[in-house]
């Protein structure tokens, strides 16, 4: 007989709330998202006001008719108007006297493209709430067309593999880094295999959002979408993280620190055979795809070097 | 008990709806330009900065944010101000039906310029005309005093808790916005008691975050049906509930302007016109030069345009001879003014008499005197019998 | 007002989980379900963190799934450090 552990992962703790979801809602079976979700509403806790859109998460987080899906109080937006929406309640909140945890729950598609400005504006403008994307690296809910942050290479509906296609011909908009350039109290990466770091994420932004927006990206694989088996979602996060595809950093005010550092990085060959979506890929187009995660990472690894807003720390102040 | 006489200023149209909104305590209030509202948003900026106005002020980076932003203050139970025009409203015509749809009683004042395509930094009334069926209250007014009243009535009657829709406020820009006239200021106080009525009534539905309550469900089959019917409900009694604001305004602050529709010299006269906005201060002076010649016309102010005043139409329209509408815009489709053929669908109940429709004052082109003097010898011949015009395009026929 | 009955007071799009908090029964879209090994089972509680539905319960020296919800997607299985879990087929189970 093995000797038996009592002790429970230390992400336990973190855990204030129960679980705000019925047990059974409608995501598809080994879905980051709804792991994504279910923790969210264990470390922030209920009184927490979802802002939601059209998209994976929509058939959950709206309800149907009067009935609900969750215990949250919820705001179900278009896609443009997810930001905006969350700033008249945090601002009216806020007006009336009220301490509400707004948080806006939604993809890469609504965040990257047809929500940006608004989440831009937002930002510039120090709106007090989080934002939580997921990435899943395309548009899932209609069924897996691309987005800006779909990678080079990917086949998508719109961007398929034929005799004239090879997926899609462009390089993804680096979202988060875009967002933390904006200089908001705090930007950060996180995924679900790192899950300590994740909730410890969560609860941080819940206290940097009182003095501005607070922006979390959050990288959750699409198993329909990109072609992995449902058992797969958290190896590949873990993969992500080992080969420099995803780095975990956070940002406060444009000061950028490494949460995660990986010593000896995995080639990215190694995980982009895990998905179907890769398979047309050559040699040629393998080494685009490294030398981008090369690159971006080495971009990164630059800025967490300097201090405050991007001015390298060794500057004496007047010169 | 009657409110103070209030403060008398010279202001221009956009800044008595500045005025108009401050005194009724936003709690939010977004704020983005556009020719010709933009001094709406710089005065209530200047109120904030001045300490006059307490509201959460958000300078959005878009029209849509803006509506989206106003929406979600009042669904979480705040109340909640912004403008725009032409442009900036279809720009954001996603959030305003989202407003409608989700019964967000926001107030909006819309400053008409033309839309869409051919691109006009001028009067017109297609930015009102499009929004037609987005599900919002709209009504129309004719000067810069009736804007600021009509801005505190139009609070009154959004969060209203038989009614609970969002109201548009929409007047002539270029003629109203820009024109500086003598404006009555209520005193704050006499707003506030004007609208306290309101802290009586059951509280509407609001986002709690303590309860696990959801603005926006999936409606579906009968049910998504039943919110319909409701919405519609709702639209159909905000004609009588506008018609009681009206006269409460009138008994408490001495001012009011008829409700749905003001009449004018209708009881007696043979045949009238129909139109809104500027257009009907000019109206009423031909109108009575008309009058002094003999000639038996009265006019029809329509102030609330959607929902659409039937009952109060036909009522002033049945047993006249003929009737006229001046339209400031085009009904695609039916090649004609769009209020004129609203009125027409109530031939049935008026009567099979002459409706002429006139198009007039697109791109700031003036709706004159002799315009005016044209449109009633039109109707009057009408009225006797002989033949007319159905579609008249005045400023056109005029420079042939 | 010619109808005179309504299914809910609201007069909006509002959903209310204190009225009516909707689930389905997920349970039934299972192929394959997880098995675990009391015996082999350390109590780390990785399942639990991993699993997307959290259906993982607790039964003081172990997990075990909670079937009604449990879509067998397997992340139990394949993350679980002691191999406790396997996926067997469904049709293995009489219910």
């Amino acid at each position: 007989m093995v000797e038996k552990v009592r002790k429970l992962p230390k992400t336990f703790q973190y855990f204030k709330d129960e679980d705000a979801f019925a047990g059974g809602v409608a995501f598809c079976a080994g879905c980051p998202l709804e792991l994504t979700l279910r923790v969210l509403s264990k470390v922030m806790g209920h009184e927490t006001v979802i802002v939601g859109t059209p998209s994976c998460s929509a058939p959950v987080l709206y309800g149907q008719n009067v009935g609900a899906w969750h215990r949250l109080p919820y705001y179900s937006c278009l896609m443009t108007g997810v930001a905006s929406s969350a700033t008249g309640l945090s601002r009216y909140y806020r007006k009336a006297g009220k301490d509400v945890n707004v948080v806006c729950f939604t993809g890469d598609g609504c965040a990257a493209d047809i929500g940006f400005q608004t989440l831009s504006g937002a930002a510039e403008r120090g709106e007090r709430f989080i934002y939580v994307c997921y990435e899943n690296e395309g548009y899932m809910n209609t069924g897996i067309q691309r987005s800006s942050t779909t990678p080079f290479g990917a086949t998508t509906t719109t961007t398929p593999v034929g005799s004239a296609g090879r997926g899609k011909t462009t390089h993804a908009k680096n979202l988060p880094m875009l967002m933390a350039m904006h200089n908001i109290p705090y930007a950060a990466t996180a995924t679900l295999s790192n899950i300590d770091d994740l909730s410890k994420k969560m609860q941080k932004a819940m206290e940097k959002k009182k003095e501005g927006l607070v922006y979390l990206h959050i990288f959750c694989p699409c198993p329909v979408g990109w072609g992995i088996e449902s058992d797969m979602s958290i190896q590949v996060c873990r993969m992500a993280v080992k080969t420099n595809y995803f780095p975990l950093w956070e940002a406060e005010y444009g000061k950028f620190k490494l949460t995660t550092t990986v010593a000896n990085p995995e080639p990215i060959t190694k995980y982009v055979k895990m998905f179907r979506k890769f398979n047309h890929l050559g040699e040629k187009e393998l080494a685009v795809i490294q030398e981008e995660v090369n690159q971006k990472y080495a971009f990164l690894k630059h800025l967490t070097e300097f201090g405050e807003h991007g001015i390298p720390a060794e500057t004496p102040a007047g010169e | 008990m009657k409110a103070k006489q209030g403060e008398l200023k010279v202001m221009t149209g956009n800044s008595a709806a500045a005025y108009g909104a401050m005194l009724c305590r936003p709690d939010v209030v977004a704020s983005y330009p556009i020719t010709p509202q933009t001094e709406v948003v710089e005065q209530l900026s200047r109120f904030h900065a001045d300490g006059v106005l307490t509201a959460e002020m958000i300078e959005v980076e878009g029209e849509n944010s803006a509506m989206n932003a106003v929406a979600a203050a009042t669904l979480a139970g705040g109340r909640a101000f912004t403008a725009t025009s032409s442009w900036g409203l279809v720009y954001m015509y996603d959030a305003v039906l989202q407003a409608a749809g989700f019964r967000a009683p926001v107030v909006m004042a819309n400053v008409n310029r033309e839309t869409p395509g051919i691109l006009a930094v001028s009067s017109g009334q297609q930015d009102m005309i499009q929004t037609r069926d987005a599900g919002w209250i709209q009504v129309v007014v004719e000067n810069s005093q009736e804007i600021l009243d009509t801005i505190i009535m139009a609070f009154r009657l959004a969060e209203d808790y038989d009614i609970q829709l969002p109201v548009m406020v929409n007047y002539d820009g270029f003629y109203i916005s820009y024109l500086a006239e003598g404006v009555r200021i209520p005193a704050r106080e006499d707003v506030d008691q004007f609208l306290s009525v309101l802290k009586t009534q059951p509280q509407r539905t609001i986002m709690d975050p303590t309860r696990p309550i959801g603005a926006g469900s999936h409606g579906l089959m009968t049910e998504f049906m039943e919110l319909r019917y409701k919405h519609c409900a709702a639209m159909d009694r905000a004609k009588k509930k506008f018609d009681e604001i009206d006269k409460d305004y009138g008994d408490f602050f001495g001012r009011s302007y008829g409700g749905q529709i003001e009449e004018y010299r209708t009881e007696d006269a043979d045949f009238v016109i129909l139109t809104s906005g500027s257009a009907v201060g000019t109206s009423r002076t031909v109108v009575d030069a008309k009058r002094a010649e003999g000639v038996k016309v009265g006019l029809i102010k329509l102030r609330m345009f959607r929902p659409f005043p039937q009952e109060k139409l036909i009522k002033a329209i049945k047993g006249k001879k003929a009737v006229g509408v001046i339209d400031r815009s085009v009904n695609f489709g039916w090649n004609c003014g769009p209020l004129y053929s609203e009125l027409r669908a109530l031939t049935p109940e008026i009567g099979n008499i002459p409706m002429l429709s006139f198009i007039d004052g697109l791109a700031s082109i003036d709706i004159t005197k002799p315009h005016i003097e044209r449109v009633i010898d039109d109707i009057a011949n009408a009225a006797k019998g002989k033949p007319y015009q159905a579609v008249t395009w005045i400023p056109l026929e005029e420079r042939d | 007002m010619a109808v005179k009955k309504f299914s809910s007071k609201y007069e909006a799009a509002w959903s209310d989980a204190d009225q009516l908090l909707l689930c389905l029964d997920t349970g039934t879209w299972r192929t394959k379900r997880p098995v675990v090994d009391k015996e082999k089972c350390t109590y780390c509680g990785l399942c639990a963190i991993y699993c997307p539905p959290q259906c993982m319960i607790t039964r003081k020296d172990f997990f075990e799934p909670n079937l009604s919800f449990c879509k067998g997607c397997g992340i139990c299985a394949k993350e679980c450090p002691r191999a406790a879990i396997v996926m067997l087929p469904e049709g293995d189970f009489t219910s």
